[in-house]
């Protein structure tokens, strides 16, 4: 079947089916499931590399945090506009090449506009390429869903991830570095001779709260892994 | 469904097109940002190891400082200026990447020197660019010298990824004004300076500078740094030595 | 003697998954059981081998600015830097497409043990990632091969030691919120608390 004839079955289907609201329920659920209980990273153990690496500090994490939601949205809209015309065989190659190009452009954007940024973060920006979430959420969904169902799973899933890894980094400056933001709090409260935690600025304090976070959301959404 | 070979290659070669003319818009567009961003990030390092720079927030004023302070030049291990690459390009000491450098032997290497002129326009300062090894990663450092070839006017560490809090506190002005006013020569010839192990010592040395309880390593790596290269420019540094004799005289 | 170093501190101290976070997806995913673990350890030894080096002389040669003067003198000021990414990720996809075609022709018995685990590698980020560390720490050639082959080396250690643990775990009782993911994450930490021992070793 030619790519046309694809495309003009596409049109008639949309007509034919009444207009979804905006945000119908189920909307509400593709973008609600991965904050939660769909997380990528606590549930579906996606993403974790590029996750757990920058989260020394919570001001490079929120900057990573925006790479990816941002890598995801529009590589999730790019590759569901095109999921008619993308040969099989090549799909794979076809969706790295997409994401790959898009995380160039934010590394590109860093070392332009906020190069002490684009230092601390160095490789960990390319690696939102093989970030699984990413490729993930584009065989997963964007292959098979509409444009604006896409871009609202990628924001979900984006977000999911963010707060996972802001709650970590949270926890690992805040013990580590006994700042927040690069703001010293514990110091503003008078309580200069804060231990910090040398753990917590070290890799294992990260697998360490991750664990621990995993745990209380497992116990809440009563989820058991057999 | 399975697509025809030629649809296929049609697709790839189109998409390749698209997103290569896609990324080369964008290196392109972008590319004067990101070499003004370079070169402010040098600059700033190099203006850091001799003056308070940490208040001025417009980019361009920094940039005019150093244009009206700094005056530059590459040398080799003997202290003759060097004005040529290995392929006969000419010299930029700005440009002059020291990590790279740090790969070739000492003696082709090309060394980097910045000069700090005070307000009249005379030499108040040298700053030497030093590149090393840490505990994890690399180190580098610029140490701002006074005019006598012999005092420490400032250092400026950088490192790429001590543990924060312990090693990484190199670049903690508390720990870098340690090195104020230490000496590198006694009696003429090079001593360099070394940072002791464990901190809070009293009764140093002109020599010796007060440590970092828990970063002996980095420490090491500092004192290491600052001896090996120091010896790599001595060549240069008596011979401005014995040229400020001359111009005495 | 600076590749042999390299190497060992690829595999103990600068280890990808408890240094660096990198190769977690599949470290997590794979370490059930210690035959399969084995197989993924053995797989990205031998796909980082390769890509590492093969990287290595695309970054020297293309890529890099004023890599491609052996071209001629008005190629020296191009600069490719910016089709990084794309190329690595697209020489690693080749890389491991290649492989597995060659294993399959060569030996079908290794075929059968590392088969299914070659295009997971694709996408593991402990691949991509040793490329991209290459690149910033300026290696030459045979310091990049032998820093492929430790780093792969020290994601098959960890591997195949989460695998055994997690294999004896089988018989113990844990919260019901802690099985699986969250108990193996706490694992990882002290594990990677046993590999800080090796710290400061002189190489």
């Amino acid at each position: 079947m030619s790519a046309e004839a694809i495309e003009v079955e596409e049109v008639k289907e949309l007509v034919a089916e009444p207009a979804e609201p905006l945000l119908s329920k189920r909307r509400k659920r593709i973008v609600q499931d991965p904050l939660n209980e769909d997380n990528p990273i606590t549930v579906q153990v996606l993403g974790i590399c590029s996750a757990l690496a920058v989260t020394v500090k919570m001001q490079p994490t929120l900057v990573m945090s925006i790479a990816v939601v941002f890598v995801i949205v529009f590589s999730n809209l790019i590759i569901s506009l095109l999921r008619n015309l993308i040969p099989n065989r090549v799909r794979i190659i076809v969706q790295l090449a997409i994401v790959a190009s898009l995380v160039t452009l934010v590394s590109e954007v860093l070392k332009a506009y906020s190069y002490d940024m684009y230092k601390v973060l160095g490789a960990y920006v390319g690696l939102i390429i093989t970030n699984c979430i990413v490729m993930g959420r584009l065989e997963a969904f964007a292959m098979g869903n509409k444009p604006y169902d896409s871009i609202l799973d990628g924001l979900g899933s984006g977000f999911g991830y963010a707060w996972i890894i802001l709650t970590v980094a949270f926890f690992r400056e805040l013990f580590g570095s006994g700042s927040i933001f690069d703001f010293k709090i514990f110091e503003a409260i008078g309580w200069t001779s804060f231990p910090t935690n040398g753990l917590m600025v070290d890799s294992i304090g990260a697998f360490m709260i991750l664990g621990i976070l995993i745990w209380i959301q497992r116990t809440r959404n009563g989820y058991v892994e057999h | 469904m399975q697509q025809s070979n030629t649809y296929i290659i049609v697709f790839s070669a189109i998409l390749t097109i698209v997103i290569g003319g896609l990324m080369s818009l964008t290196s392109v567009v972008l590319k004067p940002a990101q070499d003004k961003q370079v070169e402010l990030d040098t600059k700033k390092k190099i203006l850091g190891a001799v003056m308070d720079i940490s208040e001025i927030e417009d980019p361009n004023e920094i940039l005019a400082i150093y244009d009206q302070r700094i005056s530059s030049t590459v040398v080799d291990i003997e202290g003759n200026e060097i004005t040529q690459d290995d392929k006969g390009n000419a010299l930029v000491a700005e440009k002059v990447n020291i990590q790279k450098n740090y790969k070739r032997s000492q003696e082709e290497r090309f060394y980097p020197i910045f000069m700090f002129k005070n307000e009249s326009g005379i030499v108040d300062a040298y700053i030497f660019p030093m590149f090393g090894a840490g505990l994890w990663d690399w180190i580098s450092g610029y140490l701002a010298v006074d005019k006598d070839l012999n005092t420490i006017r400032g250092i400026a560490f950088d490192h790429k990824q001590e543990t924060p809090g312990l090693g990484a506190r190199i670049t903690d002005e508390v720990v870098q004004n340690r090195y104020k006013g230490k000496k590198i020569f006694e009696n003429g010839s090079l001593k360099s300076v070394t940072m002791v192990k464990g901190e809070g010592h009293s009764g140093l040395t002109d020599y010796q500078v007060d440590g970092m309880s828990g970063a002996t390593m980095t420490a090491k790596g500092v004192n290491k740094m600052l001896e090996h290269y120091l010896a790599c420019y001595t060549a240069y540094i008596d011979k401005v030595k014995s040229n400020n004799k001359l111009a005495l005289n | 003697m600076d590749a042999i170093n390299i190497a060992i501190k690829g595999i103990f101290i600068d280890n990808m998954v408890f240094a660096y976070f990198l190769g977690m997806c599949s470290f997590l995913a794979v370490s059930k059981k210690v035959t399969t673990a084995f197989g993924l350890g053995m797989a990205v030894i031998f796909v980082l081998t390769i890509t590492v080096p093969a990287n290595w002389l695309l970054q020297e040669f293309i890529l890099k600015e004023g890599a491609l003067s052996w071209l001629g003198a008005s190629f020296e000021t191009i600069d490719l830097t910016f089709l990084q990414f794309i190329i690595f990720i697209a020489v690693i996809a080749a890389m491991v497409q290649l492989v597995e075609m060659v294993i399959e022709k060569v030996s079908p018995s290794l075929y059968g043990s590392l088969g299914i685990f070659l295009p997971l590698i694709a996408v593991n980020c402990a691949i991509l990632g040793s490329s991209l560390f290459m690149v910033q720490r300026d290696y030459t050639i045979v310091e990049a091969t032998a820093y492929g082959f430790g780093s792969g080396t020290g994601f098959f250690l960890a591997i195949v030691a989460l695998a055994a643990i997690r294999e004896k775990l089988k018989y113990s009782s844990v919260p019901n919120g802690l099985k699986g993911l969250g108990l193996t994450m706490l694992i990882t930490g002290l594990m990677g608390l046993a590999f800080k021992s090796f710290i400061g070793i002189a190489l």
